[in-house]
């Protein structure tokens, strides 16, 4: 049996491609072609029956951050032009999906502070003195009676 | 050593692999990584074959072994034979003035 083989190749590959979004599409096919190839052909090779021998394969080849920045490095494309993704989410929604509920959430939150604010804004000038001294920690009374120097 | 001499020298390792014969991917990337002294991971060698395939120093081809997956074939381009010895003849006056300069020359 050889358990999760495929995913944990496949897996391996899609995060060095999440990593590579800053490259022309035809060197990242190609990239990706290569360490597939490498992987197939090192697996045929080395005879690998347990999921043990395939990680040391994939450790050789170096982690998705490692080939990616390589990668990068040989394209000559800036590195800050590809923003890289978190190393290794386990579950991932998909990208729109999360993106869009970032957008929502950070919509409501601003929403949610500009009606904070006309509520406060609102009521302090109604009440005339703002309440904000009530929260300043009075200034501690001075000590009753310093040791006073003796003549 | 300094990564980016390490880097500027990989590339005309990877170019006298393929001079005699034409090698695949695998074993080209094999036989690096096992230099210690060059610490190149097997990964980041494929990007390195791609940009002087890009640059015309290398040629590939996809074959299929006897054994196993296709393979991608590299051979050394006639511009890659010339950047080569080109190397070659810098590289030997280059390791002699730094030999002669920070003192790592044979002792004579």
């Amino acid at each position: 049996m050889k358990p999760n083989q495929p995913d944990l190749v496949g897996e391996y590959l899609h995060e060095v491609d999440l990593r590579l979004s800053g490259l022309p599409l035809l060197q990242r096919r190609e990239l990706l072609a290569d360490l597939a190839a490498h992987i197939a052909t090192e697996r045929t090779e080395r005879n690998v029956q347990s999921e043990g021998e395939l990680i040391e394969i994939l450790e050789r080849l170096g982690s998705p951050e490692v080939v990616a920045a390589a990668a990068y490095e040989e394209a000559g494309a800036p590195r800050t032009s590809a923003p890289l993704p978190p190393p290794f989410v386990p579950a991932r929604p998909t990208r729109a999906l999360r993106k869009g509920l970032w957008i929502l959430a950070a919509c409501s939150t601003l929403v949610m502070l500009f009606l904070l604010c006309g509520v406060l804004t609102f009521r302090s000038s109604g009440d005339g003195p703002a309440p904000a001294e009530a929260t300043v920690a009075p200034v501690p009374p001075s000590p009753a009676r310093p040791a006073s120097p003796t003549p | 050593m300094a990564s980016g001499l390490r880097r500027g020298t990989l590339e005309f390792c990877v170019l006298a692999m393929v001079e005699y014969e034409d090698r695949y991917g695998t074993e080209i990337v094999r036989r690096l990584a096992e230099e210690q002294t060059l610490a190149a991971t097997e990964g980041t060698i494929y990007p390195l074959l791609s940009r002087l395939r890009r640059g015309g120093l290398l040629d590939s081809k996809w074959a299929e072994s006897p054994s196993g997956p296709p393979r991608r074939y590299y051979s050394l381009t006639p511009s890659g034979r010339s950047a080569l010895a080109h190397f070659r003849t810098e590289w030997v006056s280059f390791r002699q003035t730094v030999d002669r300069l920070v003192g790592t020359g044979e002792i004579a």
